[in-house]
């Protein structure tokens, strides 16, 4: 007699489509976070989008935008919604689910979530990537942070928060460059890249950005093509730079022409996040997975991963693994050599 | 309503995991009924067939080879406004298009036979006359071996009890399609004068009769029809004997419910029937009118363990038209339908096109939809989505059963 319910692998459904994707917007206090969500609010192709806030400050959300608001949301004219982000954000996003189901709220197609300027987005991008209920209904998209270019340098140098929102960055927007020198904006993308050798930078005036640079970011199914994974993994690192001297982050890519067994992969990570968790700020890789068709998607932040994703096929010829750290003091080599030790490479042909 | 939504409002697209990539308002005539299938020519072309809702025309044939840019390539009339034919169906270069009446004794009530080889001109084969002084003619058509029309449909020698139950099933055999010849017929026990059972229960509300809409079989089970058979609920035939079809089950839930059963589609592989109501009432004035998904492993015992959730009735009843179940894609088992015994489409009038995944039956979740802002001149003032099909290359079509004619979805996955 048929088994009713389908076993996980039986499912039709992609891992990774028709989840809500979500948007989390950092940077430190007046690096304009507020001044862009309201920019990107006015546009007519952002007109069924949740923004998370928290608070409705003074400034939050231009009154004229407001439409009709209650206590902790509001609808804007524009069709968006904005609510303050309540007890934990695993909360906040749950209700916005049900309430978005039961028709309580308009049918948002994104998320963004504003943090405060001191947070570490750490853990809302972990919340993002192992919470399995929000896991079935959202997928991390894309972390945007925001640098002043008259400050940003000053408080790299000065504070930790700032240096974290750098590195955990899938996009960088330098503010306010308008009021800055060329010299000083140069200054400041080059300390940038030192953090996060990877990520696209660009600079907005008055908030303005190009939308696209910020959305569809992440892997929207397992049909990935090139363009998208790359889209994902961000820039191929521009040859050996001036960012290893950074003490604290540091950013290196490992690349293995050998298929990899899961267990072994997977036990090479476990080690790693025991040893370091805390160290390994951000972790994005294709794997080759002996037996598997397509390559599989891994990311982390810290000391936790999303549950690895199998793409349908690989993008290209090029089945090689590789996969893209951002590390506080751990170095490439230590990482390889654990790579290695724990023997997880059917036989290691790099480094 | 709640201030926060926007979804009563008709004019609004709500969209979810479904993207549209193309709209077609059938040179203006953009009202259709629930047959679509889709012909692959021989030079490689992709032909959408569409029966309209009702008069003045017949069919339409849209080329979507090029999914961005459909293309109408013939349309037809019908000979006047009160027949429509509402169904149709596609075999290799065949087509079968139903003919109903608004009143009994007029004609064409039937069905037509068309070769399609040049879809340009289709070409009559035959007429199959069902006309009668107790018939309207063919409702419904099930035409996917290319061998056997199931029909929907009355007949010159039936008269039933009640004239709500004029149309029975029947078994055309289309062999020869120049000569269609009915090898078959079954009728619910007890609507048919001079039947030995007692005359059936009309349902106390909303009495639609006792007539099959949808008669569908596969070839998994060849030797089963699934009709929904109105308000005689889901009911199962064993065909194996053409000429004698012998019930096997079935299943009645109105009342309590509201009637009129349309689909009864059975996902072989996972022991489930997912049974599809019609709502017929503007307003939610029939609500709930439901997608059922049915534990069928004892075919002599069906049980419902869920239904296909909807979106809330309170702001959809309000958005204009009928709101609830109505057809499903059927998996139909020929080469330009997509078949899927996980994921489940169906249209719901003004609540759109809806996706659902039933890999846990207890709890199927919708996972995409669209709802296309009201077309211009409905006389609903809202979508009212009618029919679906999903094709081999994973597109969704829709339809209006108004105005807006056809759209053309991409879904995501």
């Amino acid at each position: 007699m048929a088994n009713l319910i389908l076993e996980p692998e039986a499912r039709a459904r992609d891992p990774l489509s028709g989840r809500i994707p979500v948007s989390v917007v950092t940077g430190f206090l007046g690096s304009g976070k507020t001044t862009l969500i309201n920019k990107l609010l006015k546009r007519p192709d952002m007109n069924r989008v949740a923004v998370i806030v928290n608070e409705f400050g003074e400034q939050a959300i231009d009154n004229d935008l407001v439409q009709v608001s209650s206590e902790q949301m509001m609808l804007l004219n524009n069709g968006c919604l904005c609510c303050v982000l309540r007890g934990d954000l695993q909360e906040t996003l749950r209700d916005l689910f049900v309430q978005r189901r039961t028709g309580e709220v308009i049918d948002f197609n994104r998320v963004v979530i504003e943090t405060t300027g001191l947070a570490d987005p750490a853990p809302v991008m972990q919340t993002l990537m192992t919470d399995t209920m929000l896991m079935a209904q959202y997928r991390l998209d894309c972390v945007v942070t925001l640098v002043d270019a008259i400050n940003g340098l000053e408080q790299i140098e000065t504070m930790s928060e700032p240096v974290k929102q750098a590195a955990l960055a899938d996009r960088i927007v330098i503010t306010k460059s308008d009021l800055a020198t060329e010299e000083d904006i140069g200054r400041l993308e080059q300390r940038l890249r030192e953090l996060n050798p990877q990520v696209p930078i660009r600079r907005a005036v008055n908030g303005e950005i190009e939308l696209a640079f910020l959305i569809d970011v992440g892997l929207r199914n397992t049909k990935a093509k090139l363009e998208e994974v790359e889209r994902w993994m961000g820039e191929p690192e521009h040859g050996e730079h001036a960012h290893r001297h950074d003490e604290r982050v540091k950013s290196f890519a490992l690349r293995y022409t050998e298929p990899f067994s899961w267990n072994g992969f997977a036990q090479c990570l476990e080690v790693l996040t025991a040893l370091r968790g805390p160290d390994l700020l951000r972790v994005k890789g294709l794997v080759n997975v002996a037996d598997h068709k397509g390559p599989l998607v891994v990311q982390g932040v810290q000391h936790l991963f999303h549950p690895p994703v199998e793409l349908e096929q690989w993008p290209s010829d090029d089945r090689s693994t590789r996969i893209v750290f951002i590390t506080r003091g751990i170095t490439k080599e230590s990482v390889a050599n654990l790579f290695s030790a724990v023997g997880a490479i059917v036989p290691a042909s790099e480094p | 309503m709640n201030t926060l939504s926007t979804q009563g409002q008709a004019s609004q697209t709500l969209a979810w995991n479904m993207k549209l990539i193309s709209h077609n308002e059938l040179a203006g005539f953009g009202g259709v009924g629930e047959g679509i299938n889709m012909q692959k020519t021989a030079d490689g072309r992709r032909i959408l067939w569409l029966a309209h809702e009702s008069a003045p025309k017949n069919f339409t044939g849209v080329d979507v080879t090029d999914p961005k840019n459909p293309k109408v390539v013939v349309q037809t009339d019908l000979p006047h406004k009160d027949v429509r034919s509402n169904s149709l169906d596609v075999v290799g270069n065949i087509m079968a298009v139903a003919y109903q009446t608004k009143k009994w004794g007029l004609k064409p009530a039937g069905m037509d036979l068309f070769d399609i080889s040049v879809p340009e001109k289709p070409k009559l084969i035959s007429h199959f006359d069902a006309s009668g002084p107790c018939s309207r003619g063919a409702h419904c058509v099930w035409f996917v071996d290319g061998e056997y029309v199931h029909l929907t449909s009355g007949s010159a020698d039936f008269e039933p009890i009640n004239e709500k139950d004029d149309q029975f099933y029947r078994i055309i055999d289309v062999r020869n399609p120049s000569k269609p010849t009915e090898v078959g017929r079954w009728w619910y026990p007890g609507t048919r004068k001079g039947d030995k059972e007692p005359p059936v229960p009309r349902h106390p509300k909303f009495d639609a009769g006792y007539r099959p809409h949808n008669t569908n079989i596969y070839p998994q089970r060849p030797d089963r029809a699934y009709i929904g058979y109105i308000d005689g609920g889901a009911v199962v035939l064993d065909i194996s004997d053409k000429s004698n079809p012998k019930e096997v089950t079935r299943w009645r839930y109105s009342p309590p419910y509201n009637g009129f059963t349309h689909t009864v589609m059975p996902l072989f592989e996972r022991g489930l029937w997912v049974v599809s109501d019609e709502c017929v009432k503007d307003n939610g004035a029939d609500w709930p009118k439901l997608a059922w998904v049915v534990d069928a492993r004892v075919e002599t015992n069906p049980v419902s363990i869920a239904t296909l959730p909807l979106p809330p009735a309170e702001n959809f009843t309000k958005r204009g038209g009928r709101f609830g179940a109505h057809n499903l894609h059927e998996n139909l088992p020929v080469e330009t339908s997509h078949r899927d015994e996980n994921i489940v489409l169906g249209t719901f009038f003004n609540g759109g096109v809806r996706a659902y995944d039933l890999s846990n039956p207890y709890q199927p979740q919708e996972v995409a939809y669209y709802v296309p802002g009201a077309p211009k001149l409905s006389p609903a003032g809202a979508i009212q989505l009618n029919d679906v099909w999903w094709d081999d290359r994973g597109l969704v079509y829709t339809v209006d059963r108004f105005a807006g004619g056809l759209y053309i979805l991409e879904m995501n996955l």
